[in-house]
């Protein structure tokens, strides 16, 4: 799988020291949809090379807050942010046709279904072939070149036949190592995946993020990836972010999170997930009581309350962010080492 | 001694696909001589990936595709020889898309009653206060009755769907996919519910999902799938404890538990995908089996609780 065809003239050598600067810096972002308040100030960085999770339920906001950094937002929604920035490039003012540049450029998407993001009409080829000749010119001849090395990098056989194939052609996880391919094709800097693999079976959901975790090894790409598996962020994330109700209530490199959850509501998801040998059979799951507010806009206070077994009065007030050492951050009333 | 409240015998249910404008037309064997049993109380877990079948032996078990050959007995009775309101009352389902599967134009109450009705000869009164009863078992309110499935949660259109499933108190529910549409936190609750009812209503119950790590929790005994075939089974504990069948190994391997620091396993089965309309000669798992030997590339592996040439020792 590992072979080096094709492998894109790569930055993959120097990769950037781990304090580099952030490659993608969000800073109070805010989405409104009409009378739902979809994002509430969120921030975080993605830097070179490394992976960020954001996990979190339906509903909470993380495919909102991809689709507001690829300002891929649906007509009518209202974006704001603090700061936007990619790569040096200030995203809030940048004009709709240097954005689109960007995209599937230096920034690539993959999503959950790949077949709703690959034309069914067309073979994987020219679609491929089109991302490259699109941003950066040249022939259709060398874009398939580039392609068909892609294809072969991300693990598929016969690389040259697959160019002629349509997508329905290929199985669930062929089509999203397709959709991976696609995106190298720009040799990107900034990788976002929303839900990449949660329609694959899990053997194969196993195989994509190792490819995942290999290229992003070998390109020194950095990947933001959105999930709701906290199985898959224990495994693949360096940094978490941790959302609901469209805040981040909890951030910070992936093993003191895991460790030391300190936010009510990453306690309580953790103790929802079923763990072989670690939960009993008919010992009841840990599970949170209540369903997902809808937020409207100038909502005060802390968005979990309702739902928290330690919410007091107080936690209608706006709630501090909690500093629990090394960058790891929390929204809650209650002080660090509250849980210990 | 009573009997199981499940058994199925050399079960096998075959599709006819069209090859297309030129293509002869194929057979798809998506179930393949299944046997096995479930005792009264009992959980069986059938898990597998997409297309091993696990969805057709629901199905079938439920009465709803006809088997091709074999026969499914449901507390001793052959299914075949019942009429749809006596089958109802002893199986019912529980499908993974609550959504799909509520009518969006009757209300809450309509949909859980209308099992009862369909049974005939049950007063309104009486399937009045079963329904409000039994949603009061999956935690509905006599409010939420009223709604209409668009005005609730998922969780809440599943705990409906359980309702509607239990409210002619049956013997046995087939759960296809129960929380896979689910969030995780939701997934926990209806988990807990169904384990609670399971034990309130002293129900069988098959459950057939995808994720092993759910599986583990829920089942008493566990059967692995593959193209079609149970390729190990055996009593849970024993089966998660010490996988035998180089495929459930591999699934097993697959489960991402939330611990940070062990990476992204690699599970060996490569590139192939498994294909029904195209079994494989030998062991069925033979091309993405990771220990294979030459011979299980020609010798069928002998039917029993593991299926494979080389665990037979």
């Amino acid at each position: 799988m590992a072979s080096d065809r094709g492998a894109p003239q790569a930055r993959s050598v120097n990769r950037p020291p781990p304090e580099a600067k952030s490659l993608l810096e969000i800073e109070g972002l805010r989405v409104t949809f009409g009378q739902t308040a979809a994002v509430r100030g969120a921030s975080f960085s993605v830097a070179r090379g490394e992976t960020h999770c954001v996990v979190g339920e339906s509903g909470c906001g993380k495919s909102v807050t991809a689709l507001a950094v690829m300002d891929l937002l649906v007509q009518g929604a209202q974006r704001s942010a603090d700061r936007l920035q990619f790569g040096g490039e200030d995203l809030l003012t940048l004009p709709a046709k240097r954005m689109a540049a960007l995209r599937g450029d230096r920034m690539a998407m993959i999503f959950q279904e790949p077949m709703t993001s690959l034309n069914p009409a067309y073979t994987i080829g020219s679609q491929m072939a089109e991302v490259f000749t699109r941003h950066r010119g040249g022939g259709r001849a060398a874009a398939l070149e580039r392609a068909a090395g892609l294809l072969g990098r991300v693990g598929i056989t016969a690389p040259g036949m697959r160019l002629g194939q349509f997508p329905h052609q290929l199985s669930g996880g062929l089509r999203q190592r397709v959709m991976i391919a696609m995106a190298l094709m720009c040799d990107p800097e900034l990788l976002i995946a929303d839900e990449p693999t949660t329609a694959l079976d899990v053997t194969v959901q196993a195989q994509i993020l190792r490819l995942l975790a290999e290229l992003q090894r070998d390109l020194g790409l950095a990947i933001l990836l959105i999930t709701h598996d906290l199985g898959i962020v224990a495994r693949i994330a360096d940094k978490v972010s941790v959302m609901y109700a469209g805040e981040v209530v909890e951030s910070g490199a992936t093993a003191p999170i895991f460790a030391a959850p300190s936010h009510p509501y990453t306690r309580g998801l953790l103790r929802c997930v079923p763990v072989p040998g670690k939960v009993k059979r008919d010992e009841l799951l840990g599970s949170i009581p209540g369903v997902v507010p809808r937020i409207p806009p100038g909502f005060v206070g802390c968005g979990f309350r309702d739902r928290c077994e330690h919410a007091v009065a107080g936690c209608a007030a706006p709630v501090p962010r909690q500093n629990a050492g090394g960058g790891h951050e929390y929204l809650c009333r209650l002080a660090p080492g509250w849980a210990a | 001694m009573s009997g199981p409240a499940i058994e199925v015998r050399g079960l096998r249910r075959v599709f006819r696909v069209g090859g297309g404008l030129l293509g002869r037309d194929r057979e798809v064997v998506a179930v393949d001589d299944v046997s096995f049993s479930v005792p009264k109380g009992g959980v069986l877990g059938v898990v597998g990936e997409s297309g091993c079948g696990k969805s057709t032996l629901a199905r079938v078990i439920l009465g709803l595709l006809p088997p091709t050959a074999g026969e499914v007995l449901v507390e001793g009775q052959r299914l075949d020889t019942m009429d749809r309101r006596a089958r109802a009352r002893l199986i019912q389902p529980v499908f993974q898309d609550p959504f799909a599967s509520l009518n969006p134009r009757r209300r809450i109450r309509d949909i859980v009653a209308m099992p009862l009705e369909a049974q005939g000869g049950i007063g309104r009164r009486e399937v009045e206060a079963r329904v409000l009863e039994m949603l009061g078992r999956v935690g509905l309110s006599a409010e939420q009755a009223g709604r209409y499935p668009a005005q609730l949660s998922g969780g809440q259109r599943q705990r409906v769907a359980i309702a509607r499933a239990l409210v002619l108190r049956p013997r046995i529910v087939i759960c296809d996919e129960p929380t896979s549409a689910l969030d995780v936190s939701v997934q926990a609750q209806i988990l807990n519910l169904l384990a609670q009812l399971r034990r309130e209503l002293d129900l069988t119950l098959l459950f057939i999902s995808h994720n092993l790590a759910v599986v583990e929790h829920v089942a008493t005994e566990v059967a692995v799938m593959y193209l079609g075939r149970i390729v190990e089974r055996g009593e849970a504990d024993a089966l998660f404890r010490a996988p035998r069948h180089p495929y459930t190994r591999a699934l097993l391997a697959s489960v991402l538990t939330p611990e940070p620091g062990l990476g992204v396993p690699d599970v060996g089965l490569g590139d192939i995908l498994p294909d029904p309309a195209n079994i494989p000669p030998g062991c069925r798992f033979h091309p993405r089996c990771p220990v294979a030997e030459p011979r299980c590339a020609t010798d069928v592996p002998q039917r029993g609780a593991v299926e494979c040439l080389l665990a037979a020792d």
